[in-house]
């Protein structure tokens, strides 16, 4: 069994998906289904690593996870609201997140570098919070987003040369698969909002930035990922088609955006050396 | 008058001081960082770090000493390019976040004329924890070639990799590391 669980497999795809699959349908009543993403992605850290953090040597792999479940948690009473100024608020804070998380990293640079490579994640992070969340009255767009953007920047992470992290992504993309895959079966909509797109686009945003700094994942490939959400909300499809039917077009469209971050990072790293 | 005084005693110490203590550099071409690891059980893979820096302080006659070396994490080899770059991702090294691996020493256990082990820290991904190399070779004199005065040592030590929070592919990759030192260092 323990086998088992230490698979690369269990714990970046099918338990995240079964978790997440379990909370979706068991949060709904609480209008909380947005919340399986988070922990799916938290089983899968549980099983990888256990939950041990230490505040006094954080390191910037236990930053990001602390981010996201912060997220995931800042997200609940988030939803009580509905004021004009928490998508900028969310945004800048996305993007100060990255600059904490990749700090030790960006002070090894020289100060224009530093900046540009600042600036470049700040912008990247802030992007995906926003853009995700004007999904978050769109369950079925933020969840084929979330599908893509998992499994896209899990797997450019991972051809990047980063397994752990890259596991991560692969559960983050598992998990929002689960919350899609109940929305097809039932052709019903899920309740959505700040705690399925806020957690999922920030450790998306922080897994993709910190792999352009630490491993080989091209900076360029960050640019189909970016388009993610956007493909989500812009691409036209009627909302009067069965679900399964938006769901499958929609995730067909950026999960292409998905397939070309992967090919841009393979075009430079060639396949993971394990 | 004080000032002469001073200086007159300065004069007089110094030549002993000099001596009580020799200062060394290390020599990086000589001096390597080897780590051996089990890989899934079949066999034992080996690595070494090519860019090492540091100082050493050497007191025969008080058989005491210091060494502060700095190790490149970046420039880890193990023969095979693919290899070597997740070696140096956060995986494992982190190269980015932690460019240096050090270890810092003011214990030199001596046994007879040449130290038998040297008792020190190891930071490793910003971690840091108590190492004792075991010497296994250790000679001081001029080298041949150079006509410098130096001092060459062989040392080992054995850690794991998890103490330090370095747990990818734990257990299939081994946690016991079997650290090798080899270095030179030239007096100063």
């Amino acid at each position: 069994m323990q086998e088992l669980l230490h698979h690369p497999a269990v714990q970046g795809g099918l338990v995240p998906f079964g978790v997440a699959l379990l909370a979706a349908v068991l949060l709904q009543p609480l209008r909380l289904s947005g919340l399986a993403v988070i922990l799916g992605f938290a089983a899968t850290v549980y099983l990888d690593n256990g939950f041990s953090l230490d505040f006094s040597s954080l390191k910037t792999f236990q930053k990001i996870v602390w981010l996201g479940s912060v997220a995931a948690l800042a997200a609940i009473p988030l939803a009580l609201f509905n004021a004009a100024w928490i998508r900028p608020l969310l945004t800048a804070a996305g993007g100060a997140s990255a600059l904490w998380v990749a700090e030790r990293i960006l002070q090894q640079h020289q100060l224009a570098q530093m900046f540009l490579w600042g600036a470049g994640i700040a912008l990247y992070a802030g992007w995906l919070v926003f853009w995700m969340d004007k999904l978050g009255e769109q369950p079925v767009r933020a969840g084929s987003a979330g599908l893509a953007l998992g499994l896209g920047t899990g797997l450019a992470v991972l051809f990047g040369g980063y397994a752990s992290l890259g596991l991560y992504g692969v559960a983050l993309g598992a998990a929002a698969g689960a919350y899609v895959l109940i929305q097809m079966i039932t052709n019903s909509r899920l309740p959505c909002g700040y705690t399925f797109t806020l957690p999922l686009a920030l450790l998306a945003g922080l897994a993709g930035s910190y792999a352009v700094l630490s491993v080989k994942l091209p900076w360029y490939a960050l640019l189909p990922l970016a388009a993610i959400p956007l493909a989500a909300k812009i691409i036209p499809v009627s909302e009067k088609v069965a679900l399964w039917l938006q769901s499958t077009l929609l995730s067909a469209a950026t999960l292409a955006c998905a397939a070309g971050a992967v090919f841009l990072t393979w075009r430079v790293a060639g396949a993971p050396p394990f | 008058m004080l000032k002469r005084h001073a200086l007159v005693m300065l004069l007089a110490v110094l030549p002993f001081a000099a001596h009580a203590s020799d200062s060394y550099t290390i020599d990086p071409p000589h001096t390597f960082a080897h780590f051996t690891v089990n890989h899934l059980g079949f066999s034992t893979m080996h690595g070494r770090f090519d860019k090492t820096s540091g100082k050493a302080t050497l007191d025969m006659a008080a058989k005491t000493g210091s060494v502060e070396i700095s190790i490149e994490s970046g420039s880890i080899s193990t023969g095979f390019a693919k290899r070597d770059d997740h070696l140096k991702s956060p995986d494992f090294f982190n190269a980015a976040e932690f460019p240096a691996i050090t270890f810092k020493s003011k214990k030199f256990n001596f046994k007879g004329d040449a130290p038998a082990s040297i008792e020190g820290e190891l930071t490793l991904l910003g971690v840091t924890k108590p190492v004792t190399l075991t010497v296994t070779e250790f000679k001081c004199g001029t080298n041949p070639m150079s006509k410098k005065y130096e001092c060459g040592a062989g040392a080992t030590a054995q850690i794991k990799r998890s103490d330090f929070g370095m747990k990818a592919f734990l257990p299939a990759v081994g946690d016991d590391i079997k650290l090798e030192f080899e270095l030179e260092a030239n007096k100063d």
